[in-house]
Formats: structure tokens, sequence, C-alpha cells
């Protein structure tokens, strides 16, 4: 069973200072604990700077004991996460996790892993590929994917949804799934296309 | 030719038939040749059982080794050579080299003197890390690492490692803290909760003695008899264990000397493969150009029909019409010369036909094998004739002798085909040798071989022969037939062995093939380990691990020697938080009986 009252104390205290860190973990559902979602600032000077990523977290049964279930819901171009599926390759996820660690330091790492990429042990074969062959379009391909799936859209609620509805989906829908997903456009659009 | 070898003398045979040069080893053989009577064991064997009862005992010369060496104790010992894959010489020559310290901290061991200035009051709470909740501080370890969480996240932390199959090294919760966790706490704790799971835990780490050390490994035997076989010095070596299966150790397949390894792997691939089924296909049929199937040719000319009624050329296998002549197909010609076809069919025959010949052979000295088996209960029978019998002859030894000398040489021989099939094959060392090489090499290989096999032979016959219902005179014509054949073919399997050691594998460059050496006397039966002198040195051991829970013992100087003389060591006292952890710590001691449950 999940040590929920950790979990809750991880929560208040990683929000507490989110003010410094910038990095935030919410529960995804009113009562259930088990899946959360993380966001992380791209950090400063990488092509992922400006952008807000979102993790989604799934927590197996043995928490703190057994390491949290991390992937990108952002889609995102880096050589370490799969531009697929948003798996993370990062040890910590897995054998080198530790009880000690918390939810917040394994977001921290993931923030340090998009400043750091490890191309020689890659998750998506093609972007460590390019991340070694050609660095420059790696940048832009990476800074492209920032701003098209990462960055908060300027437009309001009202234009998302009109935005959306042009593109053949009913209005009632597009509102609810807007909604559900925190007004992420690029989420609600996926959604609406696999329902 | 073979007359040679044949001697006038009575007893003295053997030693008239070495060279007195090697007359240490002709006494060796001849000793042999007597023991073989009950064909056990005569020297002390290389290779020993290790029992579900015994796994304990086997590992506590190792554990005593480095606990006198290294002063440490027991469950540091076994930390590290599970690290070192209970490889004492290696974890010595570590030590040596890179020094205790290193070597510890390597191996997640910290024996580090951790002095408590602000030690806990019993009533006050500490918060741990884990569960971020205050806890009373009775209710909290400290590893060695000096890390410190409460028992329930600690309980939890060791059942998620041990249900993972981590047991042998679980690591301390902090993040990066690399040191393993005292075995004492884990089954203290974890048996509080669950204790069937503590004994999986003993269990695992009992059983890395087996499961990590490339000396021991378990019985393949299928349903498994629970044994596992300890090798002393030799990884390379044919074994039998008590529950009876012989094996190949390196390989853990049947013994297949003189077969190396990888040899006898390809060999049984291939005979199990339909690859040469296919082989046979290809060569002798034609595929239907309309249904695709199989057609073999039965006779008649070269117009072919199928069973589904399509006719076609068997020398192009093109679909044809059914009009033709003895030398034609009506509007159909096909007499271009193809090479590439010819070629491969060519070869494929030619590559069938060899294994055809190896396997033959092969087959046939194992079916001999399996038929001689048989022949063992007759001589007994003929044996029992023979002591029925009012004679002068008593000592039939040499009956008994003779027949286990045929199944070796039996063995041998039949094992000798695969291992020359891939010797002088294309497949494994078409880079070693030239073909030219490889053709001396085979011949020199061969003329042993046959040399051997006409030997085995007539030993064969010999010992088939009713002479139980011979007179005494013929008997003693046998008895001395025998006795020369067994001393022949028991030299002719040694040479064989010697030519594929030194001469044929031997010269390899690039490749590295080891073979089981050659053993006179069989496969060696793998010899008990002794539970009552064990017993002694459990309570001596018993005694170092009451003397080290209490103490803690540092050397005063690195002694690489490993010898324990304690007055060379510094005793040093070492607080200990409350003795419930060194009492558990004795648990390995108990007879490993309290460790298996199913005993």
């Amino acid at each position: 069973m999940v040590d929920f009252a950790r979990v809750q104390k991880e929560l208040q205290e990683c929000n507490r200072d989110f003010q410094v860190s910038g990095i935030k973990v919410t529960p995804k559902g009113e009562a259930n604990l088990a899946h959360l979602l993380g966001t992380i600032p791209g950090p400063i000077g990488t092509p992922y700077e400006g952008g807000t990523f979102k993790i989604d977290i799934t927590l197996p049964d043995g928490y703190p004991f057994e390491p949290p279930k991390m992937k990108f819901a952002t889609k995102v171009w880096h050589p370490n996460i799969s531009s697929q599926s948003g798996a993370i390759c990062l040890d910590i996820l897995k054998d080198q996790w530790s009880p000690a660690l918390t939810l917040k330091t394994a977001l921290l790492s993931i923030q340090a892993l998009l400043s750091a990429p490890e191309p020689d042990d890659p998750q998506d074969a093609v972007v460590a590929q390019q991340y070694l062959r050609d660095y420059q379009t790696f940048l832009g391909t990476a800074r492209y994917w920032t701003e098209a799936f990462a960055m908060i859209s300027s437009l309001g609620v009202e234009e998302k949804v009109q935005k959306l509805v042009e593109m053949g989906f009913p209005e009632d829908l597009v509102r609810t799934t807007l909604e559900n997903v925190g007004g992420d456009e690029n989420l609600a659009l996926e959604k609406l296309c696999s329902t | 030719m073979e007359d040679d070898y044949y001697f006038s003398g009575g007893s003295e045979e053997e030693d008239d038939y070495y060279p007195s040069d090697r007359e240490a080893e002709s006494l060796d053989g001849l000793e042999n040749e007597e023991s073989d009577a009950k064909w056990a064991t005569s020297k002390a064997p290389s290779s020993k059982v290790i029992t579900k009862e015994s796994l304990l005992a086997a590992q506590r010369e190792d554990l005593r080794r480095v606990m006198e060496l290294l002063s440490v104790r027991e469950h540091h010992a076994r930390t590290l050579l599970i690290h070192y894959r209970w490889d004492v010489e290696k974890l010595i020559a570590v030590y040596v080299e890179k020094g205790k310290s290193c070597m510890f901290s390597e191996a997640g061991v910290s024996v580090i003197e951790l002095v408590d200035l602000d030690p806990p009051e019993p009533s006050s709470t500490v918060v741990c890390n884990i569960c971020m909740d205050d806890v009373p501080a009775k209710d909290v370890t400290k590893m060695d690492c000096g890390h410190c969480f409460c028992n329930n996240c600690w309980t939890e932390h060791f059942i998620v490692k041990i249900n993972e199959g981590q047991s042998k090294r679980i690591r301390c919760m902090a993040h990066k803290c690399n040191a393993i966790c005292d075995e004492g706490i884990i089954r203290k704790l974890v048996s509080v909760r669950h204790p069937d799971l503590a004994e999986k835990f003993d269990r695992f780490l009992l059983e890395s003695y087996i499961e990590d050390n490339k000396m021991v490994k378990w019985c393949p035997s299928i349903p498994h008899c629970g044994n596992a076989i300890r090798v002393e010095n030799d990884e390379f070596c044919e074994v039998e264990c008590s529950c009876g299966v012989q094996f190949c150790f390196s390989c853990l397949s049947e013994a297949h000397s003189p077969c190396s390894c990888l040899m006898w792997e390809l060999w049984t691939k291939k005979c199990r493969d339909e690859s040469e089924t296919v082989n046979w296909i290809t060569v002798h049929t034609k595929p239907c150009p309309k249904c695709h199937k199989p057609v073999e040719k039965n006779g008649g000319c070269n117009l072919v029909s199928c069973i589904c009624g399509q006719a076609f050329c068997w020398l192009c296998g093109g679909a044809t019409g059914r009009d033709h002549t003895w030398s034609h197909i009506a509007n159909h010609s096909c007499g271009r010369y193809k090479e590439d076809g010819e070629k491969k069919a060519e070869r494929a025959k030619r590559d069938l036909y060899r294994y055809m010949h190896y396997h033959n052979r092969y087959k046939a000295h194992t079916d001999s094998f399996k038929q001689e088996s048989r022949l063992r209960e007759t001589i007994k029978e003929k044996v029992s004739h023979l002591e029925a019998r009012d004679s002068k002859l008593r000592d039939f030894s040499w009956i008994t002798n003779g027949l286990c000398r045929l199944f070796r040489s039996r063995r041998a021989l039949s094992y000798s085909y695969p291992f020359a099939f891939y010797m002088f094959g294309e497949d494994l060392f078409k880079d070693e040798m030239t073909k030219k090489e490889s053709e001396i090499k085979q011949h020199l290989f061969e003329d042993q071989q046959q040399q051997l096999e006409s030997n085995v032979e007539k030993l064969s016959k010999f010992l088939e022969e009713p002479f139980d219902e011979y007179s005494e005179e013929q008997i003693m014509q046998i008895r001395m037939q025998v006795i020369n054949l067994s001393v022949i073919t028991d030299n002719l399997c040694k040479k064989m062995y010697e030519c594929i050691e030194n001469d044929l594998l031997g010269s390899l460059q690039y490749t590295i093939h080891i073979i089981a050496p050659y053993q006179s006397k069989g496969i060696a039966k793998a010899e008990e380990l002794t539970w009552t002198a064990q017993a002694n040195s459990n309570n001596k051991c018993q005694k170092i691990s009451d003397q080290s829970t209490g103490d803690l013992i540092e050397m005063g100087k690195a002694s690489a020697s490993g010898t324990s003389d304690e007055s060379s060591q510094l005793s040093r006292k070492r607080p200990r938080k409350g003795s419930s952890t060194g009492s558990s710590m004795f648990d390995l001691n108990l007879p490993a009986e309290v460790h298996q449950p199913n005993t």
C-alpha cells in the first residue's frame, strides 16, 4: 500500500517552496494520491527554457520503497526521453532509487537531465544520433518542440475553444476536455483525437 | 600389428609394459586396476557433493578464512565474499593491492567505529527521513554506515528487496549509500512481520555460495536432487553427483570429453536440428513447380510428375507438358549450364555425407555402449557361475575391471567422433589451419582413433564370450587377453587425449577449447562433505563469532598471510547498542536444517 501520509507531506513541502524551485506536484484526481501530475520549468540556458513540462506520475504500491513511475506528458525532444511515449531514462527512477529520495528530488533530477543530456545512454536513438552528429539541428528541433508543446499558450480560453472547434470537434466536448487537462490546448487536442 | 602389445608374463606384464622412467605412473595404473573392483574412489576426489544439509558447513571454511584474515564479523565476511563471488584468492589479492578500506567500501562493508556523541534518550522521538514521521527513539535502527531510519521503514525496504530477489546485496536506504545492510538486523526485523520471508532471505544468502561461486554448481539432474557440486581446482572436469548423474562441470550437459563444450553444444544442436533433413531434401528432391511439395525421383526418365498432376523436368525443375521421349521433353530444353546451383547441391551433398559418416560412428558407439551396459548383468551372472565352480581360480576382478575399461574406452571413442567432425571440419578452425595441416593432423588422429577402436572391439568380443563354460586353461587365456587389452585401451585413450590436448587443440592460436582431462578411472564420484568433521569446525566458528561479536578486533598490521595469531592483533572494545542484534547473528551457525523448512 502506498504510504499516503508521506505523499501528503511530500506534496505540502514541495508546493511550499514552489516559488523557489518552480516545481509543483498536484494530485490528478480528487480522491486518489497514486496518480499525480508534476510540473517542471525548462532549465534556463537550454532549448527547453521558458517551457513548462508536465510529468505524469504513478505511485506503485510499494512507494516509497519502490521508485515512482514517471513519464513526460508534454512532448519533448531529448536524447534520454522518448519522443513518442515520454518514457524517461534515468537511473534513480530504476535501480538507483532510494526510499530517501522524494518526488521533488526525482523531479529535480529530471530537470537536471534536461540541462545535461547523456546521448551515450539514450532512450530515443534518433534524437541521440542527431544530438551527436548535428548539434545545431538538435537545438533547433528541441527549441521548436518546446515552443510548440511546452509553452503555455497566450491564447485565452475562448480562443482555444474556437481553434479546436474549427478543427471539427463539438464545442461541448472541447470545453470539458480543455477543463480536464487544465487548459492545455495540445493535451486537449491529443485527448480529442484519441477518443 | 597389435601383437606387439601382447606379453607373455602373467602378473608383471604391466610393469614390463611401462618403461622404467614411468614406473611411478605404472604403479599408479596398477593400483587403479586393482581398486577398480570397487571402482569408486581410491584417491581423494577433487570434487565434493554439497547437500542442503551441508551447504552451511561448505562455506564455513571460506567465511572463517576471511574472518580471521580481516578480523571482521561473520556478516561482513559474507558480504565481502558475495561481492568477490566466493573467490578467496581474489579477495586476498584485492586486499593486498588496494588495502582494506578501499576493498571494504567497494564491497559495501562499513566497519567504521561510530561514536555516538549524543545518543538519543530512549523516551525522546526522532524524525524518520523515509516516512517523515516522528518515531520513538527505541523504534529506530542505525546501520553500520551510520544511517538511521525507523524499523517500519527498514522492514518495508527489506521486504521489497527480498521479493525483488536482491537478498544478497540489500543496500542502505540512504541515497547513494553503498553500504550493505547487516544480515542480522534484516533477519530480525523481517521475521517479526514475515517469518517465511526471513527464511527465504536466509536461503538466498546461503545459496549465494552456489549461485555466485564459479567453483560450485547445482547438479543438473532432473528432477533436481537438491545437491550442488564443488570442484577443488579445475573447473574443466567431469563429475558424478551422489545422485548418480554424471556431467561436464563446465557446461552442465552430459559428460562429453574429448569434445570441447562448444563442439558438444554444436553437435547436439546439429543432431537435434532438422537442418540435415533439409539438406537431404535439397540433395535428393526438387520442389514441384505447382504445389511446391518436394518430389523425389524414383527412377525413369527426367520427366517427373508430382502427385498433384504437374509434370516437370527433373534437370531444371521447370514445368513441362507430358509429351516426351527418353531423351527429350516436347517443347522443353534446359541444357544451359548453371554453375551456381550445381555447386550448391554438390556442397550440400558433401557436407551431408561427411556429417553422416561421423554421426553414424558416433551413434554406433553410443548404441554399443548402451548394449554393453546390459552386459554388466550377464557378466555378474558369469562371475557367480565361475565362483560356484570348484577351481583354483579365485580372483575374478579382471572381469569387472575389463568391463569398466570397456565402458570408459567406449565412451571416449564415441565422443571422439563429434570431436573429429569439428576439429577437421570447416565450421570452427578454418582460419587456424591450412587444408594441408588439417589433413596431416586428421591422419595422425585417425590412426590413434582406429587403433583404439579395434582394441575396444576386441575387448568387447572377449568379454562377451561365454567363458563361464570354458575350461580353466581357456579362462586363463581370456584373462590374459582381457588384462592386456584393458591396459592397451587405457593407454590408447590416454594417448588420444594427449594428441588432442597437445597436437590438435594445443596448437590453436585464436580459439580456446579446453577439454576435461582423461580420467583413467572414469568420472570421479564427488565425495560427500563429511558432516561430523564439520561439526567441530562449526564449534570453532561459534567461538570465533562469539568473540568477534563482543569485540571488534582490528589488526595492528595488515597481515596478508592470513594467520590468525591473536597476539598480533589489537583488541579494541566496541560498544554495542543492545545485544539483540548480536544474538540473531548466530542464526547461521545453527545447523542448516533450521533454515530449511522442507527438511
